[in-house]
């Protein structure tokens, strides 16, 4: 397996694009057990002044994994250790609405440090249709040493 | 809208509690369907226990997801400017969440007038499972 090394900060992995439709809000929506009718009719959220139906504030864990399924792959790539990782941080920086339509995804890795436990960060900046920043997301993981 | 107002809230002050209730295997597994998540360590109880966890634990960002109800629950969402989270335990099924807040700080920056607020999400014996902060901008 490859080592991970600080030499991969300021890689880009894959860009993906992934279109959010009013359905998978609503779906993502009850599986959190979110209830504000703005996730789930059009009339609700218009009159509550959205454009349609917005996207509530961990979304983009969907646009991730359903935009990117082959990211367990990717870490693998660059000498993540998966069965031995864990998420301990998760960072949003909000600038624009999440709505329905097509949005890219560019991540890339930021931070790798070495030690003890390894941690790497990455930010993935999401874009809308007009090429717009809608949110900038910083995740860090780390993996966990060997149990001896 | 619903808004905090700046006038209104002081450091240290305590924000109403959100009780999500108690968590299952099968939200768990919904989660997974939603996110797109499907590392077994979350779905699949023998994978689980292979990976010397004892047995199934939630996905970090569904807790985290909770976080985010909580957020707008106190606030409009678009007047949270950012939310960050830390994963501090494992939250596992059976476990009764709920999620809790206070004003860490108030501070103006480029005009605006915002409320700093730390929340966490803890189970029925006070473990926190995420911790996180919002920065919100409020009325005035």
């Amino acid at each position: 397996m490859t080592e991970l090394s600080k030499d991969i900060v300021g890689k880009k992995l894959d860009q993906y694009e992934y279109t959010v439709e009013r359905g998978k809000i609503k779906e993502f929506c009850l599986a959190i057990g979110e209830t504000d009718s703005i996730y789930f009719n059009l009339d609700e959220a218009k009159k509550a002044g959205y454009d349609d139906i917005p996207a509530p504030p961990t979304f983009t864990t969907v646009i991730q994994f359903w935009g990117y399924p082959k990211i367990w792959h990717d870490l693998e790539a660059i000498g993540i250790d998966i069965k031995k990782m864990l998420h301990i941080k998760e960072e949003y920086n909000y600038l624009k609405t999440i709505y329905p339509g097509t949005y890219k995804a560019q991540p890339e890795i930021i931070d790798v440090k070495t030690g003890k436990m390894d941690m790497v960060t990455f930010k993935t900046i999401f874009t809308n249709e007009k090429n717009e920043p809608v949110i900038e997301a910083e995740m860090a993981v780390v993996i966990m040493p060997d149990a001896k | 809208m619903k808004t905090l107002n700046f006038n209104q809230i002081e450091s240290g002050m305590e924000l109403p509690s959100l009780i999500i209730g108690k968590l299952t295997h099968a939200a768990i597994i919904r989660y997974a369907g939603a996110s797109g998540d499907f590392n077994p360590i979350h779905n699949d109880p023998e994978a689980a226990k292979a990976y010397g966890l004892g047995g199934t634990v939630a996905h970090g960002m569904f807790v985290m997801a909770y976080l985010g109800r909580y957020c707008t629950s106190l606030t409009d969402k678009r007047r949270v400017k950012t939310f960050h989270a830390k994963f501090k335990g494992m939250a596992r099924p059976g476990q009764t969440l709920t999620c809790t807040g206070k004003i860490k700080r108030k501070k103006e920056e480029n005009g605006e007038k915002l409320a700093v607020i730390s929340m966490e999400v803890a189970d029925e014996n006070g473990e926190v499972k995420v911790s996180g902060e919002m920065s919100v901008i409020c009325d005035h």
